[in-house]
């Protein structure tokens, strides 16, 4: 036995996925190595012998065509093993130890370019990334094609490789950001990334922030949008998603594909959205300082009637919304893990037996219903599923202070939640910048 | 980058913050008739102590007035740093104290003092927190969010005008000059107007813009004060605390749910004074942290809480109108000294400079 081979067996001889196979190659016996999990052999070895009988002329011998497909120097052992662990197939010639990696026919691991499945697209395109980074890429570059995109890859982790990549459009972009940027991935390459929290530490942002330093797309639209109003745009290997930094308040409301409706209408359009995100945060508070700290502001009428939809109902607003808001969290979430064939049941406990039932029960008022559904119909307003998180949370802060201290509280809790997004900054750029041209912190506001 | 919509925001919101409150009773207080030549008076000292203010700090650009005393000399920063300290903890205790007693007078009855005020410098501390470039960048955010509201509001309170009560016009009568309640009007004016010098090396603005917006905030200072006049009569008003959150009070808007208008004015000022506030003790915190630079990390700490404590302190309205006379007094001279003593050691550089030069 040869040590090399020897090396390889003993490193990766414990799968039993692993194929070592002896085949003539020109008449000369050679190894081939890989998995066949992740590469279809047969495939494979006839597309190689059907490759070096039309690319090399009559007459050549192993060694040069091996020297030829190994257009590296030698392969050591740890490259060997990387490569084949990658995906790729390993050839080796016993007699002059020459090795060669070679890109195989791989098996189909990853799922064809799709429509999105957490972002909704009314009126345009729809294919979304998916979890392999050099598709996804790929789309990027046939989204904007033009030669100022540029794209840098890194390859991450010492236990278990991932790769990282890092788009930008040249002229665009403020080349401080990108050097940021690069920097701390390149200081960092031996972290391990495996969900963009990780992505976030590898930059160094605080941890402990409520909103994203990402903004997160599965569009490609959206993210060539993003790289032309100067952001960087990072895809993780796996990750069927681009990271856009840095994330904007302004992303909540704005969706690219809105320019394909008339001037007017993007702008209801986005109106809209916002008032849906100040219906969110204010909505429950108000009901509770209304009800429970400040009958007074309202108009007597109104005022009667709603101490008479509370009537019968034993415990104070504070607790009564807090239990249904919870309810309804819970609702959410379980419609996200239920599958698909189940979810409508969800929507019918939900919405007919806790809606109805609660209310005959007089356990919460009418009213309060009502502003639950505005709530959480309000929530949904907002462009992608990860920005209404923090609007989510928000909620709570400003429903505890408007319980002490009504109208007060509402907004006090409101400077709160502006000084909280005004004080956010990625690399110095504020959350809420706005890209006023095709160019993003330049101007560091 | 030029950054004036900050720093005008900024400034806006301040002032509409103030002067809805003790200004109209000021006002009014301080003349029979004439109201409005009171109020020119104070309007035409504003521009001329903002225009010199800005035009002292043109000569140092990039600097804020904290860099521009420190190399003027010990004796310049203890003259007129340590008042503009003082006066701006002191103007900070009284706001919280005096707002928080507005609040439970008009809708918080069962809510303690304390709780409130512990809410406000809460608030308070936080935005201080954030630092110089995010307080302006808060500034944008709640003009938006309260200005709408706070415009609507202000013109729906001209519902009960009379027009007539706006004579007589003439007047004769001076005595205001001599009167307290004329000099304590310039509470609304000269409490706004230092942070433009803080601004500086974060926000570099343009000085005519500002100029602009000042006068584009002058006829609100004569409405404030004229609105309650024409709705009640001089002898009326005259006899209210607050006439401007009283005549809002008497407005009654037919399509709003709401029957007290007045409440959501008074949050919106509420919002653009906890807001000024965090930039008060801002700058409180950057003047003590220049000259006091042990404990470095605690400033922020240290003084909210003996602002906390001194207002916990005060225990009826007397005193806070006391206090208000006493800062009125450090007031006028930091309203004075400061924006003079920036220009003529603004002229004294470029004298240097050119001299340099030549």
């Amino acid at each position: 036995m040869v040590p090399f081979l020897q090396e390889m067996k003993t490193r990766l001889g414990d799968n039993d996925d692993f194929i070592v196979q002896r085949v003539f190659l020109l008449d000369s016996p050679v190894i081939l190595m890989g998995f066949k999990s992740m590469l279809d052999f047969v495939q494979t070895k006839s597309n190689l012998l059907e490759y070096i009988e039309q690319s090399f002329p009559e007459g050549k011998t192993i060694d040069e065509v091996i020297k030829q497909l190994s257009n590296s120097g030698t392969i050591g052992i740890e490259e060997a093993i990387s490569a084949i662990t990658a995906g790729n197939l390993l050839i080796y010639d016993e007699k002059t130890k020459q090795r060669a990696i070679v890109n195989p026919v791989s098996r189909l691991l990853t799922r064809s370019i799709e429509s999105p499945t957490t972002e909704n697209i009314l009126h345009g395109g729809i294919s979304s990334f998916n979890e392999d980074i050099d598709t996804n890429i790929g789309m990027m570059r046939k989204q904007f094609n033009s030669s100022h995109l540029e794209t840098k890859l890194y390859s991450c982790g010492s236990m278990q490789k991932s790769r990282l990549a890092v788009l930008y459009i040249k002229d665009q972009i403020d080349m401080k950001l990108v050097k940021q940027v690069v920097s701390k991935i390149e200081s960092n390459l031996d972290k391990e990334l495996n969900h963009t929290q990780d992505v976030s530490k590898m930059m160094g942002f605080y941890s402990k922030e409520l909103i994203p330093k990402f903004n997160t797309t599965e569009l490609p639209q959206e993210a060539v949008n993003a790289l032309r109003k100067g952001r960087i745009v990072l895809f993780l290997d796996r990750l069927p998603f681009a990271l856009v930094l840095p994330s904007l308040l302004w992303d909540m409301f704005i969706h690219d594909n809105d320019k394909n409706l008339p001037p007017p209408i993007t702008v209801a359009l986005r109106m809209l959205r916002l008032l849906g995100v100040l219906v969110t945060l204010i909505m429950p508070g108000l009901y509770v300082a209304l009800v429970s700290v400040n009958p007074e502001v309202l108009r007597i009428e109104l005022a009667l009637s709603i101490a008479q939809s509370r009537e019968g109902v034993p415990y104070p607003a504070f607790i009564e919304i807090v239990l249904m808001l919870i309810v309804l969290e819970m609702t959410l979430e379980a419609s996200v893990r239920l599958p698909a064939s189940i979810g409508p049941t969800v929507t019918m406990v939900g919405g007919i037996i806790l809606g109805q039932a609660v209310v005959t029960a007089q356990l919460v008022s009418n009213l309060l219903i009502i502003i639950l559904a505005v709530t959480t119909i309000a929530n949904s307003t907002v462009v992608g599923v990860q920005n209404s998180l923090a609007i989510r949370f928000f909620k709570y802060v400003i429903v505890v202070l408007a319980s002490i201290f009504g109208v007060f509280g509402i907004v006090s809790a409101v400077v709160f939640v502006c000084a909280y997004l005004a004080g956010v900054n990625t690399f110095g750029i504020s959350y809420l910048y706005i890209p006023r041209t095709e160019k993003v912190g330049g101007n560091h506001e | 980058m030029n950054k004036s919509m900050h720093v005008i925001t900024m400034y806006i919101l301040s002032h509409l913050g103030f002067m809805f409150f003790v200004y109209p009773d000021n006002v009014i207080s301080s003349t029979e008739e004439g109201h409005w030549v009171p109020i020119l008076v104070g309007c035409i000292v504003h521009l001329l102590v903002i225009w010199t203010y800005m035009k002292g700090l043109s000569y140092f650009p990039g600097k804020n007035i904290i860099e521009i005393y420190s190399k003027a000399g010990r004796i310049a920063s203890l003259l007129f740093l340590g008042p503009a300290a003082l006066y701006i903890v002191g103007m900070i205790i009284v706001m919280i104290r005096a707002f928080s007693e507005i609040m439970t007078i008009v809708f918080l009855s069962n809510t303690p003092l304390w709780a409130i005020m512990a809410v406000k410098i809460g608030i308070m501390i936080y935005i201080a927190s954030k630092g110089g470039e995010a307080i302006f960048r808060i500034g944008i955010l709640i003009a938006l969010l309260f200005l709408p509201v706070v415009m609507i509001m202000f013109f729906s309170s001209f519902q009960n005008v009379d027009w007539r009560y706006l004579f007589p016009l003439l007047t004769k009568d001076f005595s205001f000059l001599t009167r307290r309640s004329f000099y304590e009007s310039f509470f609304a004016f000269g409490g706004g107007f230092l942070f433009l010098g803080f601004a500086q090396p974060h926000f570099s603005y343009s000085s005519k813009r500002v100029l602009i917006s000042v006068l584009c905030v002058i006829p609100f200072f004569f409405l404030a004060a004229y609105v309650p006049l024409l709705t009640f009569g001089h002898a009326t008003a005259n006899t209210l605390h607050y006439p401007y959150i009283v005549t809002m009070d008497s407005v009654h808007v037919n399509w709003l749910m709401f029957d007290r208008l007045t409440m959501f004015f008074l949050l919106s000022l509420d919002a653009f004074l906890m807001l000024f506030l965090g930039l008060m003790l801002w700058m409180a915190i950057c003047i003590s942290k220049r000259y006091l630079p042990l404990f470095k990390s605690y400033h922020l700490g240290a003084i909210s809480i003996i602002i906390f404590c001194v207002c916990l302190m005060i225990p009826e309205w007397e005193v806070v109108e006391k206090l208000f006379w006493w800062i009125a007094v450090l007031r006028i001279y930091v309203f004075l000294t400061v924006p003079i003593s920036i220009l003529l050691l603004g002229l004294r550089s470029k004298g240097k400079g050119i001299r340099k030069s030549a």
